[in-house]
């Protein structure tokens, strides 16, 4: 490497100097350590919770009551819909059937036929794995009774989370009516988890206060102490200095929240349900994650270190700022396309982890709609698993294609950082420093 | 000292100081806050050679070196730095080596880490400043302790590690505030030989203090400040001349003062005398200049023992207090 100055090289020196200076000041101090281990503490208790409902069993219900015997003849109403004898007769049941059949025990009814589904799209789904809808015994518009023209099916139309319950889908009578509840609260469980601790736990509340307790005196406690008069007192423009500071930062928050969020991968890919040892198919959500995470992390702390530099108490300036941001992470989770997303730095965050997600996981509407479906029959309540998944799944926002809306919401946030940075280093070029 | 060809550093290829320009200049500078002036239309050019300034705490020393440094915005006025704003450009600090009055300093660093980690600030590779930090450590005696933590430091060893971060660059231009305040005799002395001979090599140094006999044992070019407004500048003895007619005290510590008050009475320049002991002689004085240059001649003819010579009331506040009419 010639030695040769180059405008390039100068900067580099100095980049460096000033991050490595700044993450090593950082790495000194309790304060970084403490709201770390917090921040670990917080994820890690609500990752304990999440083991918890991996490990427990849920109970299985019988949802659309197969399990019951109406005419108390001994044979279970789902086997008399089988055999085709009158559920409300106790003088035809199989057992008068030549050759006659032998009564099953009622929990065989309980959780008989689960969904069958591959992916996400309008169409017919599901296959009647108990077989009481092929059944023989049924004419050809008993195995439609959703008026397809498949038998035994079920005609999904345009899921989306604003049809309400059960709207969006018809089964034919018998076909996936009785879905697995375990497996079904597992399977939803665990989404919602994922979503619940990418959102809220690492993009909020480590992505907002760690630049809280962090980022906000990076300029300004240099400042009121005097030590910035060495810093000063070279041929460095302020804004490169702000510039700097915020990249020691980042050398210290970026791998901590990077350690965090594939830490969490590991745990939820382990206990998370799957066919194999680990749930693969999770990767891609996790990676929209630690993206938003990461990017909200340099948003916050250009924006708290200017507000440090405006003012010595900037942090009071910045709490509001969190309340507004809380008060935007909730919008997204009901009202994802609300145009007042656009003025806050979550509302983006939240469009790449939704749009990671509608990658990764294109059957979670699908996923959500059947639980609330559950089967089909009248008395049938929503499925365990599926509220949570409804509260903490929603569509991005912007009405792009899911690669699209990454696209752009990374742009506004760099944007936004851009933003900071140059409003910032404009405030600290403009103060006066005693 | 280094040459000045290592520099490394992109903007000093890219900035040039303007060499028609002093390298300090003030043009009808004033700095207000609110309605305290701390400086009031100050106009002085400076290059070369060793400049003390002097004044009471609150005169605008500190003012003027953040003026200088960029720090500060003036209120009025055109500072200008090797012929560019400070205010606006930070290229010139390529130049400058600068050690501010404040006590905080980064004490987790050690010696070395703090002066290499501000050298690369100028463009320095790794190494380079690693190597140039070593040296100006060695430089202000600090080459036993460079690794040794900075909170473990005495005030004096503070002090010279400030000076040694301020010199990494090999500047042109040394501005030190308050350097000597709060340091023991042997890091004042130290210090001093520092300054001095950064002033032999040709920089221009500035240093501030509030005591008179200390900028005196570094140099005689001196600029006095006082309540914001320039009260004197130019050689310390041109200026004490120019206060003759002022009355001044001289106090001769000897054998036998009485005799040498006999020899000394009929002089014309003095006008009291006052014998606080028997050892002790108190001259008062309107003609400071000539009589002090002729007392030396008038005690070793008439073989007087004499073990001390000085000028009781010749400190800060007196000489502030005639400059300024007795405002002071």
């Amino acid at each position: 490497m010639s030695d040769k100055p180059t405008i390039w090289r100068a900067l580099d020196r100095k980049a460096m100097a000033v991050a490595e200076f700044t993450l090593r000041q950082q790495r000194k101090r309790l304060s970084t350590w403490v709201v770390m281990g917090v921040g670990f503490l917080a994820m890690a208790v609500l990752t304990m919770f999440y083991i918890d409902s991996m490990m427990r069993d849920y109970e299985a219900i019988d949802n659309d009551g197969d399990s019951r015997d109406f005419d108390m003849d001994g044979y279970p109403n789902g086997q008399e819909i089988l055999y085709g004898t009158d559920i409300l007769d106790s003088d035809s049941h199989p057992g008068l059937l030549n050759p006659p059949v032998a009564p099953d025990d009622p929990s065989k009814w309980i959780d008989e036929d689960d969904f069958d589904i591959e992916s996400l799209a309008a169409g017919s789904y599901g296959y009647d794995d108990d077989g009481d809808c092929r059944t023989e015994e049924k004419t050809a518009s008993q195995q439609d009774t959703n008026n397809n023209n498949i038998p035994c099916d079920v005609k999904v139309t345009e899921p989306s989370y604003y049809n309400g319950f059960d709207a969006g889908i018809l089964g034919d009578r018998g076909v996936d009516e009785d879905p697995d509840d375990d497996s079904y609260a597992k399977e939803s469980i665990h989404r919602a988890f994922v979503l619940a601790l990418g959102k809220f736990g690492f993009v909020f509340l480590i992505g907002i206060f760690v630049p809280l307790f962090m980022a906000t005196g990076l300029v300004r406690d240099e400042m009121t102490s005097g030590t910035m008069h060495y810093m000063l007192s070279k041929p460095i423009a302020r804004s490169e200095v702000f510039l700097y500071r915020i990249l020691g930062f980042l050398g210290l928050a970026w791998p901590y929240m990077t350690g965090m969020v594939v830490l969490a991968a590991l745990v939820t890919g382990f206990f998370g349900p799957s066919d194999g040892f680990f749930r693969f198919k999770d990767l891609g959500v996790w990676m929209a994650v630690l993206l938003a995470s990461l990017l909200a992390i340099l948003v916050y702390a250009m924006l708290f270190c200017l507000l440090g530099v405006l003012w010595k108490h900037g942090i009071i300036l910045a709490l509001p700022f969190a309340a507004w941001e809380l008060g935007m992470i909730l919008t997204t989770l009901g009202a994802p396309d609300a145009a007042i997303l656009r003025f806050s730095v979550i509302g983006w965050a939240m469009n790449i982890v939704d749009a990671g997600a509608a990658l990764a996981w294109s059957d979670t509407s699908l996923l959500l709609e059947l639980g609330l479906w559950a089967g089909g029959s009248n008395n049938a309540e929503p499925l365990t698993g599926s509220l949570a998944l409804e509260i903490f799944a929603s569509d991005s926002g912007l009405g792009l294609t899911p690669l699209m809306t990454i696209v752009v919401s990374i742009c506004v946030m760099l944007f936004q950082a851009a933003t900071c940075w140059f409003l910032g280093g404009a405030l600290f070029k403009s103060k006066e420093i005693d | 000292m280094p040459d000045p060809t290592q520099q490394g550093s992109a903007e000093t290829k890219e900035w040039q100081p303007d060499v028609n320009m002093p390298v300090v200049y003030f043009q009808g500078v004033s700095k207000s806050y609110g309605r305290i002036h701390a400086l009031s239309n100050i106009t002085l050019g400076l290059s070369g050679g060793v400049t003390g300034l002097l004044g009471m705490n609150g005169a605008g020393k500190s003012t003027m070196f953040k003026l200088i440094m960029g720090k500060l915005k003036p209120s009025a006025g055109e500072v200008r730095l090797f012929g560019t704003d400070p205010w606006k450009n930070p290229a010139p600090y390529a130049r400058v080596g600068f050690v501010p009055e404040h006590e905080k300093m980064h004490d987790w660093m050690t010696a070395l880490d703090f002066v290499s980690t501000f050298a690369r600030l100028h463009g320095m590779t790794r190494d380079k400043a690693r190597k140039e930090a070593i040296r100006v450590l060695d430089f202000v005696g600090l080459s036993d302790v460079i690794n040794k933590q900075i909170g473990q430091f005495s005030k004096g060893m503070r002090q010279r590690t400030k000076i040694a971060h301020a010199l990494v660059n090999d500047p042109q231009l040394i501005i030190l505030d308050e350097p000597l305040q709060g340091c023991d005799p042997l890091a004042r002395t130290t210090v001093m030989n520092v300054i001095r001979e950064l002033g032999k090599m040709g920089r221009t140094v500035l240093v501030s203090s509030h005591i008179l006999s200390e900028i005196e044992r570094i140099t005689e070019q001196i600029v006095i400040l006082h309540q914001g407004k320039l009260v004197a500048l130019g050689n310390l003895h041109a200026i004490r001349e120019r206060l003759d007619e002022i009355p001044h005290t001289i106090r001769i510590v000897g054998e036998d003062a009485r005799s040498l008050a006999k020899d000394i009475l009929g002089h014309p320049a003095v006008f009291g005398l006052s014998f606080p002991s028997n050892t002790e002689l108190l001259i008062q004085t309107y003609h400071f200049g000539s009589l002090h240059s002729e007392l030396p001649g008038l005690i070793v003819n008439n073989g007087h023992k004499v073990t001390l010579i000085d000028n009781p009331d010749d400190d800060l506040e007196s000489l502030l207090g005639h400059l300024t009419g007795g405002s002071a």
